[in-house]
């Protein structure tokens, strides 16, 4: 049972709340980092830590798009499509990572490693064109840049390109 | 250029500034608290608020002083603050930067909205994208913790506040503060009818105030330098302090930018953000996110206050500022928005969630030269249909960039359809449908 | 706010008619009330509002844009437009083109069509035409349950059937899954519904979304004869309507508002109507000729019947022939059946299923209170503050009383004390104790122990009513002294609950102002029932809640008219009235009436009656509507019994075990098919109307017991029901239909009088005590054989509905146990004890305590034979539910 797997942080984060119901999404997010997708014997084993049926736990992970129900690739891109993004050349990226990976939004590579998922704004509309892989952001990307982190990932399983903690425009520096 | 004096992101742009907390220390972080529990009374702390003028930043433009009175004082149980870190508006990303790099500072300030309430336990309920931010918002609680600035009896004060990072899980309908209530409950995160308001029945029906992260991490300026410092800032009365403006699409400088309510937007895109990309000139701008009307060239002397840009028929909304360069199609424009707020509506109510999928296919067939002349019309009339008549605001957000782009570019419309009447005869007719 | 301090009545005008309203009440309950009928969709009275669908828009004077009449509540001097705003009106014809937009107008093939809120608003609207041109949104069909039928595409997303789910039902079955415009109603995954099956989804449902499999295709609304009458399964007494097609039952539903159950049903409500026209049914008298039966006219029947009891009546006198009848009949048909076996026949050896343990609630409440009927109602129980469950398993015995005890919880925050033999779990069906804020989970072994365990509780913490004290010190004194006999280490290792449990417990019940006990099977079928349930009404008296209005003992009734039967002297000791043999008045009284002699022999019980007729004493037996081989266990003496007769009369629905047996067995309508009454669990008697003929040849069973008088030549004839029920009424004035919401009887305080100055020594030591222990041996575990949620005795296995949901009788055990035991699901397991084994499939389910296992009774062919009987001493009620029992693996050999 993935949860007696992570009894610690299932205890920490029921701590958290005085209904339990609170808990589900946290705990949906720790399924689904353990498994890449949020299972049907995961919403049972969640359903009965918070005392809810599965169909309680089933209707909450449907209105969420970050949940998966089903397994995809190893490295989740979500390129973001919104208006913001567009205008800077989002739909470029797409046609990019089609031509770098074959793969059209929705597809997963045949290697398993890369799943493609075009998405509504992430927040980074200042330094779009941009891509969420699995944890980390990707921005201001060009053909390039994507070529780059495409071979990093493979390789190493992450790329020094991901943002680390987010200021734009950088200070001028004196 | 103007030099305006920064507040919010004055210690993250100092060299070497990691928002750890003692950089936050170094620049006299947590003295407004460790004033407030030796000098002040909730009361008073609400009140500075009040006199600060301060409005809420995540769209609305709710004075948070006002907010906080609302909370009743003899409540026997409960009361939570939670921190609205859900930052999804289309064209917004400043919350993003306030956490990732100054987290001490929002976290001081729900520390003292906490006190001021009567708050024992607050959430920050953050995108679930941001797991960056997330991480880092969580080291910072745990540093503040083990510092006895969160926890309990801070600073020997007897005060109790535990906060806690709820991350959310991909749902822009969450930022709307009555379904992140239902979210952070675990719920499907769709919005609740009002009255009854959070400050009565919030957070497992328990007197709540949310407040957005840059609303919070004014908080400790405006006690450390008085609400009357704050006020003295902006736009005078009704838009006070400064705001940080994120400027996005054709500019050459986009980013965060803090400054004071009230200057031109033709400041903050040609002066701050450099200007235009290219040569092309600017054809359309959003003044505050993709829920804010579209406002023209004509539009950039308005000053970048609450009141200014409401009577300029858009609205300050989140403070996501997107310039569009002439050669954009504005239909274009109106359609990639809609296929947000499509994807992006909860469902509850009927005109939004059936007015979503019928205006998005009318777009998309106008803007894939499929339109019919009547199709205006229809767009305009199911506009009608659904402002005003929902339980959020996401009625008005999903009609506003359609409204707006016919208002200004009615042509573009026009032309679009003209070209399919011309160059794509329909083979037949399609019947008005008669149930 | 401050304006209606002084008073609790608003004062609004609706479309310029003025309304006064209580204060909260929500301007569209005020609209109603006035006449003007806002639409919607969402809004239920019986869910909290949700305005989701935006229908009930309306202008009020003051607010900047219109708002949702369903969730606004009134204020004073609102002014408020429905009909009369053009703005309201030209809102709502939107909401209609924005959900017909979508809708895929397949009204031809729709069984809600004719009866559909979507087609009338559309119709009210004239939405005729639509601007909609682009795709419609198609939700692929799934398949839902065998019962229920979901076509998402007509769904209006009102979520009224997830509300009611979760909110009335607390079964949470319902998901509305995805997000915007691509919502739909789903169970869980692709799974099919697991859950009650209420089906109050299909009847909350306003359009045709949600839908029964049982009628489907089969009507069109406006074909539909409607005939209001009372559900035939529990007794709760859920008022239904039966839906007829010419002679063909379509449906049952019940309306909101309508009855004691206020619309709700459970699933043998809803979908276990088809037992009335199951093929099994019998259409003809049947004779028996050596081995088999021959079918016969009822002149034949009727004489022969006649002619053998005359025989025998005259050989062996009155006394050889004994009469049984089932609690499923009409008052009527109790009341002439009893008249025939007292007046015709002349013998009080009469019994009815009312001594399976309802009697003991009756008999304990007329020895305390003197009333045999609860001094409280539903409306009670829905309104109290405390609510005592001991032994109910209520959802699956009651449900309906379940719902009123769920409305209490959830709704008006009353606090719920449970003592049942269940674990506090999530399951498919609802489960009680998961509402209950002090749950003593007891093996049902310990009930008594664990009531023994409150009142030590109450008399600890100087419970007992000051003016109890005063009037009856030496009561007091006693049943302190009593308790205080027994330790709080004998009730702890008795229930396996600690003392602290106990008095907290005790201290919320002795707090409350409005409490009600309400008891069940564990309690009322289980050793020592009669009592347990004087020892409750004892909690009652010692904290002064017995004669407080609003508060009282609530035995649950399970057969639907358990009450009335005892009621209608189904009881050979009791006279009709609950009035006793013994009472020489009474007797008078009805000999008198009768033109008929009662005999002051006493009568005999069921056990009595196997007793005699093993002893060769009792030659006959008129069985109407009873299986004692199916109800009893071999242990009892059933079979021998009955192979001794020499004349078994069986006038039943089906060919049971009994009826095999029988001499002669008569066709008797079902609850369908006949006219009468029916008294619920309350006390509430309630018109049963026919609405289709009688199958084949059958008829009401008092038409029989008529035609039979005549044969045997002392007629007592009506023209029909009503005349019985004149002739009822006459003789018991208070036997009538009361209004829909009847007032309680009211306790009798010569009887309480006549309890705590005397009659309680009577039995006090031997209640007092606490009962001798199973003598649990190393790996035991107690069976206890129960009433499903989804079947009512045997009855229900007729019907199609409920046999889709459960066929199969398995038993249940804790997941834990099985683990120790080595168990998957659906093992087929040895169950054995010295009385014999069994082999069954096992399933888990986590509300079953570890070390109890649960088999349902309607499935209990094989296991009643490891059933041990016993008799309570006092009322004769025989207890077989419960066996110490050992489980096995199979072997393969």
């Amino acid at each position: 049972m993935l949860l007696s797997k992570f009894q610690t942080e299932v205890e920490e984060i029921l701590s958290h709340y005085p209904v339990k119901r609170s808990a589900l999404l946290p705990l949906l997010n720790l399924a689904q980092r353990e498994d890449g997708f949020v299972s049907e014997s995961a919403m049972r084993d969640i359903a009965k830590v918070l005392d809810l049926t599965p169909p309680q736990v089933f209707e909450t992970v449907t209105f969420y798009t970050m949940f998966n129900l089903k397994p995809i690739g190893k490295f989740h891109l979500q390129v973001c499509k919104s208006l913001m993004c567009a205008l800077v050349g989002s739909d470029d990226v797409v046609r990019w990572i089609k031509t770098k990976l074959g793969i059209a939004p929705g597809h997963t590579t045949q290697d398993n490693n890369f799943t493609l998922s075009v998405v509504e704004c992430l927040g980074s509309c200042g330094t779009g064109p941009m891509m969420q892989v699995n944890d980390d952001f990707y921005e201001q990307l060009t053909e390039e840049k994507l070529g780059r982190i495409f071979d990093d990932l493979a390789r190493d399983g992450t790329c020094p390109l991901k943002t680390g903690p987010f200021m734009y425009p950088l200070p001028l520096a004196k | 250029m103007a030099q305006y004096e920064k507040i919010l992101l004055k210690n993250m742009e100092q060299p070497g500034y990691t928002g750890s907390l003692a950089d936050y220390e170094r620049a006299d972080g947590y003295q407004a608290l460790r004033h407030v529990l030796k000098e002040m009374q909730p009361d008073q702390v609400i009140e500075e608020v009040k006199t600060s003028g301060l409005r809420g930043r995540g769209g609305a433009g709710f004075p948070a002083g006002v907010k906080w009175g609302f909370i009743p004082k003899d409540h026997p149980g409960p009361k939570y603050l939670c921190c609205n870190a859900d930052e999804s508006e289309p064209g917004t990303f400043k919350d993003r930067q306030l956490m990732e790099r100054d987290p001490h500072q929002m976290l001081e300030g729900m520390v003292i909205t906490c006190f001021a309430i009567g708050a024992q336990t607050a959430y920050i309920y953050i995108r679930g994208e941001f797991r960056l931010g997330t991480k880092i918002l969580e080291q910072a609680v745990q540093e503040a913790r083990t510092a006895g600035y969160i926890g309990e009896n801070i600073l020997g004060s007897g005060l109790t506040v535990n906060i806690y990072v709820h991350p959310g899980a991909g749902a822009y309908i969450c930022g709307e503060e009555t379904a992140l209530l239902e979210s952070l409950e675990g719920k499907r995160g769709m919005p609740r009818f009002k009255p009854p308001f959070p400050a009565t029945h919030g957070l497992y029906q328990m007197p709540t105030v949310v407040n957005n992260v840059e609303t919070l991490a004014n908080i400790p300026h405006i006690i450390n330098r008085g609400g009357a410092w704050f006020a003295s800032i902006g736009s005078q009365p009704k838009s006070c302090g400064t705001r940080i403006f994120c400027l996005s699409g054709h500019v050459k400088r986009p980013g965060n930018y803090e400054v004071p309510l009230g200057i031109p937007f033709r400041e903050l895109i040609y002066d701050l953000g450099g200007g235009m990309r290219s040569d092309k000139p600017l054809k359309a701008f959003i003044p505050g996110g993709a829920s804010a009307p579209f406002l023209t060239p004509d539009h950039l002397d308005v000053k970048m206050d609450f009141e200014s840009v409401a009577m300029a028929g858009s609205m300050l909304g989140s403070g996501g500022v997107t310039v569009m360069e002439e050669g954009t199609s504005m239909v274009w424009a109106a359609l990639r928005l809609m296929e947000f707020f499509y994807h992006e509506s909860c469902g509850k109510c009927t005109p939004c969630r059936e007015g979503s999928s019928w205006l998005l296919q009318t777009l998309q067939r106008i803007w894939g030269k499929q339109g019919r002349p009547e199709d205006i019309g229809i767009l305009e009339e199911l506009c009608g249909n659904i402002a005003g008549r929902t339980i959020c605001a996401f009625g008005e957000a999903e009609v506003a960039p359609i409204q707006s782009t016919l208002r200004h570019w009615r042509d573009e419309y026009e032309t679009l359809i003209r070209e399919a009447q011309a160059t794509r005869p329909r083979k037949k007719d399609i019947p008005v449908f008669t149930h | 706010m401050a304006a209606s301090t002084t008073t609790d009545m608003i004062t609004l005008t609706i479309d310029g008619k003025t309304a006064t309203v209580p204060k909260d009440t929500l301007v569209i309950e005020a609209a109603r009330q006035v006449g003007v009928m806002v639409p919607h969709f969402c809004y239920h009275p019986k869910l909290s509002p949700d305005a989701n669908c935006r229908m009930c828009l309306v202008e009020i004077e003051k607010m900047p844009r219109l708002q949702t009449s369903c969730s606004t509540p009134v204020a004073e001097g609102m002014v408020v437009k429905s009909e009369s705003s053009a703005q309201a009106q030209d809102a709502r014809k939107s909401v209609l083109d924005f959900i017909l937009a979508n809708h895929p107008l397949d009204c031809p093939v729709c069984d809600q069509g004719g009866r559909c809120d979507l087609q009338d608003f559309s119709h009210e609207y004239t939405a005729t035409t639509s601007r909609f041109n682009e795709l419609k949104r198609v939700f692929q069909k799934e398949f839902f349950s065998p019962l229920i039928e979901t076509q998402m595409n007509r769904c209006v997303q009102c979520l009224r059937c997830v509300r009611y789910c979760d909110q009335v039902m607390d079964v949470k079955a319902l998901a509305p899954v995805g997000r915007g415009t691509l919502t739909e109603i789903k169970a869980f995954g692709t799974h099919e519904l697991d859950c009650e099956f209420c089906g109050g989804c299909v009847q909350i449902c306003p359009v045709g979304a949600i839908t029964s499999r049982l009628s489907m295709y089969e009507f069109r609304p406006w074909m539909l004869k409607r005939t209001d009458s009372v559900c035939g399964f529990c007794g709760d007494g859920c008022q239904i309507t039966f839906q007829t097609k010419n002679e063909t039952l379509i449906e049952v539903n019940s309306t909101h508002g309508a009855g004691r159950n206020n619309g709700d049903l459970c699933a043998r409500g809803y979908f276990g109507y088809h037992v009335s026209v199951h093929p099994d049914r019998l259409t003809t008298p049947l004779i028996r000729e050596g081995s088999v039966f021959r079918e016969v006219t009822w002149e034949e029947a009727l004489e022969l019947v006649a002619q053998r009891l005359s025989e025998i009546k005259t050989t062996h006198g009155p006394d050889a022939i004994g009469g049984l009848i089932t609690g499923r009949c009409t008052n009527e048909d109790v009341y002439v059946f009893q008249k025939f076996m007292r007046g015709v026949i002349g013998t009080n050896r009469i019994d009815s299923s009312v001594r399976y343990g309802h009697l003991n609630g009756v008999h304990a409440m007329q020895r305390v209170q003197g009333t045999h009927r609860w001094t409280v109602n539903f409306e009670d129980v829905v309104s109290a503050d405390v609510l005592l469950l001991v032994g109910t398993n209520i959802t699956e015995t009651n449900p309906i009383t379940g719902l009123k005890v769920k409305e209490a919880v959830k709704r008006h925050g009353a606090k719920l004390i449970t003592i049942e033999t269940l674990e506090p779990a999530i399951g498919a069906i609802s489960n009680i104790v998961n509402l209950s804020q002090h749950h003593l989970g007891v093996k049902p072994t310990a009930y008594g122990s664990a009531i023994l365990g409150m009142l030590k509780g109450v008399i600890e913490q100087n419970g007992i009513d000051p003016d109890l004290q005063t009037m009856a010190p030496e009561y007091c004194k006693d049943i302190t002294a009593h308790i205080q006999a027994i330790s709080w280490s004998e009730i702890e290792e008795q229930t396996g609950l600690t003392s602290s449990l106990f008095e907290k417990a005790a201290k919320v019940f002795v707090q409350g102002l409005k409490a009600v006990i309400l008891i069940g099977s564990g309690v009322l079928r289980t050793s020592g029932g009669f009592g347990m349930t004087v020892n409750l009404l004892d909690l009652l008296l010692m904290t002064g809640k017995l004669t407080k209005e609003g508060c009282g003992l609530a035995p649950l009734a399970e057969e639907n008219n358990d009450q009335g039967t005892f009621e209608m002297g189904g009881i050979g000791a009791m006279l009709p009235g609950g009035k006793s043999l013994g009472d020489t008045e009474a007797r008078n009284m009805f000999s008198q009436a009768w033109g008929r002699t009662v005999s002051d022999l006493p009568g005999s019980s069921l056990p009595q009656m196997i007793e005699e007729a093993t002893n060769g004493n009792l030659k006959s037996l008129f069985i109407v509507g009873e299986n004692p081989l199916a109800s009893l266990p071999p242990s009892s003496g059933i079979h021998q019994a009955l192979g001794n007769l020499e004349f078994l009369v069986c006038q039943e629905l089906f060919m049971t075990e009994t009826a095999q047996q029988a001499h002669v067995v008569l066709p008797a309508c079902s609850y369908a098919e006949k006219d009468g009454t029916f008294t619920n669990t309350e006390g509430h008697i309630q018109p049963v109307r026919k609405a289709i003929e009688p199958v084949g040849e059958s008829r009401p069973d008092w038409e029989v017991f008529s035609a039979l008088s005549v044969g045997m030549d002392d007629p007592m004839e009506y023209l029909d029901v009503k005349e019985i029920g004149k002739e009822i009424r006459n003789l018991l004035p208070g036997m009538r239909t009361l209004g829909p919401a009847p007032l309680p009887a009211q306790p009798d305080s010569s009887a309480i009088s006549r309890y705590v100055n005397s009659d309680y020594k009577r039995d006090l030591s031997a209640r007092y005590q606490l009962p001798p222990r199973m003598s649990s041996g190393q790996g035991h575990v107690v069976l206890m054989v129960s009433q499903s949620l989804f079947h009512s005795g045997k009855f229900s296995l007729k019907a199609k509905g409920l046999m889709q949901i459960q066929s199969e009788g398995k038993l249940f055990l804790h997941p834990k146990d099985a683990v120790r035991l080595g168990f998957d699901e659906g093992d087929r397991i040895r169950v054995f004890n010295g009385l014999g084994e069994v082999y069954t499939k096992v399933a888990f389910r986590e509300r079953t305590p570890e070390g109890v296992v649960v088999f349902p009774e309607h499935f209990d062919r094989e296991i009643r034979r490891l059933l041990p009987y016993t008799v309570d001493p006092e009322t004769q009620v025989p207890y077989c539910k419960l066996a110490e029992i050992q489980l096995g693996k199979i072997v393969a050999s």
